[in-house]
C-alpha cells in the first residue's frame, strides 16, 4: 500500500529531514511513527500526502508514484487518502455536516450519498448532535472527530494522522484511538499515525516505526515505545 | 463541459452561501466596489456627453455652395441628385434666391434694414439660389468642397475655411482625450476592483490550502469564489447605476437637456444612462470574476 525507497529529502534552508528511507506498510496496517521534534515525521507525512516531493527515491501510495504528480493532479490523488491534522483544517465557514460533505462533493459523489454517508460517518464519530454546529462552537476533541470523519468520508484507502491527540487531554486521546482502531478494522483503512504520546504508543500496541534525525532506527513488528531515548 | 454545467447550481449555491456568511467583508468589498465605480460613472457621463457636444457642433458645419444664374432648374435637380450621390454627403437642400433673401432679411433686427433689403425681392434680387450641403464628418468639408468647386455650375462652395477645419480639429482631439482619459480610468477601475477582490480573498487563502487538502481540484476550488467575486461586482454596481438613472434623469430634466447653451444638447436619458449602466454593470462583474480569478490562482499556487 504504502512503498517508500531510498527516499532522501532536504529543504533550501540545508535541513536534511529524511536520509534514505525505505519503508514498506501493507494493507489494513496500523503503524505509529515516534520520534522527537525534527527527526522527520512531519516530512514523511508531507511527501505521502503530495505536499512536498522527494530529492532522491520514490514514494508510492495506492499504486500512484506520489513525487512525479503535477500540481494539478495532486488533489485527485489525495482523494485517496484521508487526511487528520493536528491543528484540525476545517473550513471555518462550513458547519460540521457541509464540511464533511464537502469532501465527498469534491468528488461529484451525488446528493443522496452524501447525505447517507455523511450521517454514517457522524454516527461513527458521534457527533450526530453537532451537524449543524459551526467549527469554532466545538471543543478541540471534537473538531478533531470532524476531521477524522471527513479524513475517512470518501473510504480512503490509507488514513494519515498527524498527532491526532496532540491538543487532547489523555481521556480524550483515548476516544480518538478508539475511535481510529474502530475505522481500521470496519472500513479496512490503512492507518499511519504520527504520536509522539509514549502512552498510547505503550498502551495501544501496534506497528511502531521510529525516526530519528532523518534515519529509521527501529522498526517494531509487535509495537511498544523505545525503552533507550 | 456538461460536467462543468451540471455543477454550476452547485457552485453558486456554494459562493451565495459563502457571501452569507461573510456578510461583513461581501459588504465591504462591495461598498470599495460601490466608490471607484461611481467614480467611473462619472466621467463616463462627463466624457459621452463632451463627445455628443463635438458631433453636434460639427454636424452644424455646412457647405454652402452657391449656384451660377445660368443653369436652370431642370438642370439643379439634376445637379442636387449628382451631389447627393457624391461621396460623404449626406443631405442636400436647395434654397432658391427669394429664400435666400428672405433668411438675410431676417438676420438683420431693425426694421429699416429689413425694408431696405425687401426693395430687392423679385428680379432684382442679387443673390443666387444655392444649396446647403451636410457632410458625414467634419474632416471631410474640405475634400467635399473642392470637388463642388470644380463643377462649372457651382459659383463658389464654402464652408469656413481654415478656422472651421481648425475647431474641427479641437473637436477630434477632445474626443480622443476624453476616450484616453476614461480608458485610463477604467484601467484604474479594474486595478482597484480586482485588488479588492483579491484582499477578500487573501483572508481566506487557508480555505483554498485546506480545499485543495481534501481533494478538491482546482477548478472546483475556483469555481465558487469566481462566482464569489461576480456577485461581489454585481452588488458593488447597484448603487452608481441608482445614481446614473435617477441622478442623470434629474440633471437632464433640470438643465432641460442642454448645457449652458443649445450648441451643447445632453444625451437623452434613455439610452445613454442605459448604457452607462450596462456598462458599469458589465465592469463590476467581469472584473470581478477575473479579479478572484486570479486571486485564488496565486493562492493555489502557493502550496502543492
Amino acid at each position: 500500500m504504502i512503498l517508500l525507497e531510498n527516499v532522501s529529502k532536504s529543504y533550501k534552508n540545508g535541513v536534511n529531514a529524511l536520509k534514505n528511507i525505505s519503508l514498506y506498510i501493507d494493507e489494513g496496517e496500523f503503524v505509529y511513527i515516534i520520534g522527537p521534534t525534527g527527526s522527520g515525521k512531519s516530512t514523511l507525512i508531507k511527501l505521502l500526502d503530495g505536499e512536498e516531493i522527494p530529492d532522491e527515491g520514490k514514494v508510492v501510495v495506492a499504486n500512484t508514484d506520489v513525487g512525479s504528480l503535477k500540481h494539478k493532479h495532486v488533489p485527485l490523488y489525495r482523494r485517496n487518502l484521508g487526511i487528520v491534522f493536528q491543528d484540525y483544517r476545517l473550513l471555518p465557514s462550513l458547519t460540521v455536516f457541509e464540511n464533511i460533505a464537502f469532501a465527498m462533493e469534491c468528488i461529484g459523489e451525488d446528493k443522496l450519498t452524501i447525505r447517507r454517508r455523511v450521517r454514517e460517518v457522524l454516527e461513527l464519530v458521534s457527533l450526530e448532535d453537532k451537524a449543524k454546529s459551526f467549527p469554532n462552537e466545538l471543543s478541540g476533541g471534537q473538531q478533531q472527530r470532524v476531521t477524522i470523519g471527513r479524513a475517512i468520508a470518501n473510504h480512503p484507502k490509507v488514513l494519515i494522522a498527524d498527532e491526532p491527540t496532540g491538543n487532547l487531554d489523555p481521556e480524550m486521546s483515548k476516544e480518538i484511538m478508539e475511535l481510529l482502531e474502530k475505522i481500521n478494522e470496519k472500513e479496512k483503512t490503512t492507518i499511519v499515525m504520527v504520536t509522539h504520546d509514549s502512552t498510547i504508543v505503550n498502551n495501544i500496541k501496534k506497528r511502531t516505526i521510529a525516526l530519528e534525525e532523518g534515519y529509521i532506527v527501529a522498526d517494531i513488528k509487535k509495537g511498544g515505545y523505545l525503552k533507550n531515548d | 463541459m456538461i460536467k462543468f454545467f451540471k455543477s454550476l447550481p452547485y457552485h453558486t449555491k456554494t459562493a451565495l452561501k459563502s457571501i452569507a456568511r461573510h456578510l461583513a467583508l461581501t459588504f465591504s468589498s462591495a461598498s470599495a466596489v460601490s466608490v471607484t465605480l461611481t467614480l467611473l460613472m462619472v466621467f463616463l457621463v462627463l466624457a459621452g456627453n463632451v463627445s455628443s457636444f463635438t458631433y453636434s457642433i460639427e454636424d452644424s458645419l455646412q457647405i454652402y455652395a452657391t449656384i451660377e444664374d445660368t443653369v436652370s432648374e431642370e438642370e439643379i435637380s439634376v445637379l442636387q441628385s449628382e451631389i447627393e450621390a457624391m461621396d460623404h454627403v449626406v443631405n442636400v437642400t436647395f434654397s432658391d434666391k427669394e429664400q435666400e433673401l428672405e433668411n438675410y432679411i431676417g438676420n438683420n433686427e431693425d426694421e429699416a434694414s429689413q425694408r431696405l433689403f425687401e426693395a430687392y425681392s423679385g428680379e432684382g434680387n442679387p443673390l443666387k439660389n444655392a444649396f446647403i450641403i451636410e457632410v458625414d464628418s467634419g474632416n471631410n468639408l474640405e475634400e467635399v468642397s473642392a470637388a463642388l468647386q470644380e463643377r462649372e455650375e457651382i459659383l463658389e462652395a464654402a464652408y469656413g475655411g481654415d478656422s472651421v477645419i481648425m475647431l474641427v480639429r479641437a473637436m477630434d482631439g477632445i474626443r480622443i482625450a476624453g476616450g484616453i482619459f476614461v480608458i485610463a480610468l477604467s484601467v484604474l477601475a479594474i486595478f482597484l476592483i480586482s485588488n479588492t477582490i483579491k484582499s477578500a480573498i487573501y483572508s481566506r487563502n487557508n480555505e483554498i490550502s485546506i480545499m485543495r487538502n481534501v481533494g478538491a481540484t482546482n477548478g472546483f476550488i475556483k469555481m465558487p469564489f469566481m462566482i464569489e467575486g461576480m456577485v461581489i461586482g454585481m452588488i458593488g454596481a447597484i448603487v452608481p447605476i441608482l445614481i446614473t438613472l435617477f441622478g442623470y434623469s434629474y440633471l437632464y430634466n433640470a438643465l432641460n437637456g442642454v448645457l449652458l447653451i443649445s450648441m451643447f444638447k445632453m444625451q437623452p436619458v434613455i439610452p445613454f444612462a442605459i448604457y452607462v449602466s450596462v456598462a458599469l454593470l458589465a465592469t463590476g462583474m467581469i472584473v470581478g470574476m477575473l479579479g478572484s480569478f486570479f486571486a485564488v490562482n496565486k493562492y493555489l499556487r502557493w502550496k502543492r
